[in-house]
């Protein structure tokens, strides 16, 4: 279990601001074996700033890292994967070379380092390209490599910031595919993105970060349970003043009257619209988590 | 330990696969050793023996080749004085001897020429008439300088080869430097090594390279002097001052490298290592200027202070050995005090490197990197 409690970090600040910055304001949570935690914030919100401090590219003012219940240290953090904000490959290296040096530096004896390598461009849909130098790729299949630097030793945790940018939807699914096999051999994985649906699609549980405080955590379903369900009824054409003293708003487009409500009681509401006029829909709604996002760093 | 030092190994097999196989690594390799080739053999060329063409009529040939064993002679008989005349105004003949009496020459003689003929005749006549000539002994009472022209040869074109090699290994560790902090790769290597491994492989792996280069021209330069006959005047202790040098390169480019590695891990983008670099590449420099005024003047006050003072010493020294004798003392006192230098270097640079190599963006001021903690 990687836990992360209490992490502080202010940036020391320039001439035009002596005050300097607070990218995290003590932000905590828990990722579990297996479990693939989504990081979602908008930028500056401090999700590179604690994974930074996770691999131990930043030192924090305040708060720890642990893994299995002990202080995270650098022997732990050689068995980590990282992919960082910004990419970078030696750019004249070949791309099995690449992924393989890394391999090896990682502790791999070289078999397996090659091995490991074979296997990952071969998943990655990189085989063809094996031979070139990282220069000669385009962007989505340096990503690729990247990705395989981040992965080829078999980490036992994965840090993964914001891997799907810049990636084509078929580029996307075999990442996708990739982190989820991994995760269901019970490594951790956190990732950060701007794109929810993707996020509500990959994770299991989604960390909002909000100018450097962790504003909403959970499971998917937590988040919308918190958020709650809100009922939603078409009425058409219904009598004037159908809904008064029923919980809710009513917008009205066209002929068409919308209740959205969020508590009391649906058979009630529902006998009343069908007093009022026509029925169209009748159903309960969920948030999608970008309703959540929106709602929670409001 | 052990995989402290493996990580090392890694990052250093790492530097010198990618740079062996880069055309301009193999080219630069082929220039330096056709240059130093071409320096075996300059003499050869340029410094041929004197040969001259002497005609003679009703002469005998005069035992010039006793006088002068170094210079080349051929006679050639004419029947006549015309004929003689017609050879030296032709260039067929240097000059030709008449009736031993008189020398035909087209113009003033050259002076060599015209010394040994007169001394040669002269001394024929003299010993016909019954005079027995002693012929005057040279001895030498300085130093035996029988190489001096050999070792100062040897002296200058090492200074060359050694400030050359020096800094463009140095340069070039400090763009590798650059390259992988500006492109972040760092981040990704210092979850899987130590600061002080990364920055070790990767002069230990440039510093091989450079080795490399000097190895070939030594092995060059050495050989071609053989074939081509130079190495007959070179001195006797040649091993001696090929083993100094590569010892004094190595420490030369540790002092150095590892320097330009702090000083490069301050800046982000490659534009940046000219300036950063500026102080040590006028060290270097002042450096290789001290260590050319030593090839003419090895033994003087100067190169005798400079020669033990770090860094210079680590160019001054084997040159100064190249060229002059040097007492044993001054090379171990020397070189004790380089390596004491390189290990202060390496301690400080890897403090340097070490903190400021995850600093990126604007430059690092080097105060606010020795300030901390």
């Amino acid at each position: 279990m990687l836990e992360i409690s209490e992490l502080r970090k202010r940036f020391a600040g320039g001439p035009d601001a002596p005050e300097g910055k607070v990218a995290l304001d003590g932000i905590s949570f828990v990722v579990r074996p297996g479990e693939m935690f989504g990081f979602v914030g908008a930028n500056g919100a401090g999700k590179t700033t604690t994974m930074r401090i996770v691999m131990g590219v930043l030192q924090p003012d305040a708060g720890s890292v642990s893994w299995q219940s002990r202080a995270l240290e650098y022997a732990d953090r050689r068995r980590f994967g990282y992919m960082p904000e910004e990419r970078g490959l030696y750019q004249k290296m070949r791309v099995a070379d690449q992924v393989e040096y890394f391999g090896r530096l990682h502790g791999m004896d070289v078999a397996a380092a090659r091995a490991a390598t074979g296997d990952l461009l071969e998943r990655l849909g990189l085989t063809e390209r094996r031979g070139d130098a990282v220069e000669a790729l385009s962007l989505g299949n340096q990503q690729r490599v990247q990705l395989a630097v981040a992965l080829v030793h078999d980490p036992e945790v994965l840090v993964l910031d914001e891997p799907f940018s810049g990636l084509d939807p078929i580029a996307v699914d075999a990442l996708a595919t990739v982190l989820q096999e991994r995760c269901r051999g019970g490594v951790p994985v956190i990732f950060s993105s701007h794109q929810l649906e993707l996020v509500e699609r990959l994770c299991d549980s989604v960390g909002i970060v909000s100018a450097g405080r962790m504003v909403a955590s959970g499971t998917v379903g937590d988040l919308r349970a918190v958020e709650g369900r809100t009922l939603r009824v078409v009425v058409r054409d219904p009598a004037p003043g159908w809904a008064d003293g029923l919980p809710g708003t009513v917008t009205v487009t066209g002929d068409r009257h919308v209740l959205l409500a969020t508590d009391g009681d649906d058979q009630e509401i529902l006998r009343r619209a069908m007093k009022a006029g026509q029925v169209e829909h009748f159903g309960t709604e969920q948030p999608t988590l970008t309703e959540i996002f929106k709602e929670a760093v409001a | 330990m052990n995989g402290g030092m493996s990580s090392v190994m890694l990052v250093a097999r790492r530097e010198i696969a990618t740079h062996i196989r880069t055309k301009a690594f193999l080219l630069g390799l082929l220039i330096t050793a056709v240059l130093v080739g071409g320096v075996a053999f300059a003499p050869k060329v340029f410094d041929r023996p004197d040969s001259y063409k002497i005609g003679t009529v009703h002469s005998q040939q005069l035992p010039l080749k006793a006088a002068a064993p170094e210079a080349e002679f051929e006679w050639r008989a004419f029947p006549d004085e015309a004929a003689a005349k017609k050879a030296v105004l032709d260039g067929d003949v240097d000059a030709a001897l008449i009736d031993n009496t008189k020398v035909l020459t087209d113009g003033e003689i050259e002076s060599e020429l015209g010394v040994l003929l007169q001394s040669t005749s002269r001394e024929l006549k003299l010993g016909a008439a019954g005079v027995q000539v002693q012929p005057l002994q040279m001895v030498s009472v300085g130093a035996d300088t029988r190489y001096q022209a050999a070792r100062t040869g040897i002296a200058v074109v090492l200074v060359v080869v050694l400030f050359m090699l020096i800094i463009g290994q140095v340069m070039m560790v400090a763009m590798g430097v650059v390259e992988e902090k500006g492109s972040r790769i760092v981040e990704i290597l210092l979850t899987s090594v130590r600061p002080w491994q990364l920055l070790a492989g990767k002069i230990i792996g440039l510093g091989a390279l450079g080795l490399i280069n000097l190895v070939t021209i030594l092995v060059v330069g050495v050989s071609a002097s053989v074939v081509s006959g130079v190495a007959v005047d070179f001195p006797p202790g040649l091993p001696g001052i090929v083993a100094g040098v590569l010892v004094w390169f190595v420490l030369g480019y540790a002092f150095f490298a590892t320097l330009a590695a702090a000083l490069s891990s301050l800046v982000s983008r490659q534009e940046e290592v000219g300036n950063v670099m500026s102080p040590l590449t006028m060290l270097m420099m002042v450096t290789y200027f001290g260590a050319f005024y030593v090839t003419s003047d090895p033994t003087g006050p100067l190169a005798r202070v400079v020669s033990l003072v770090p860094p210079f010493s680590s160019m001054v020294m084997p040159v100064r050995m190249a060229a002059a004798d040097v007492p044993f003392w001054e090379v171990g006192l020397s070189m004790v005090l380089m390596v004491l230098a390189v290990l202060g270097v390496l301690s400080f640079g890897a403090k340097v490197y070490e903190r400021a190599v995850l600093r990126t963006g604007a430059r690092v001021k080097l105060r606010d990197v020795l300030r901390v903690k």
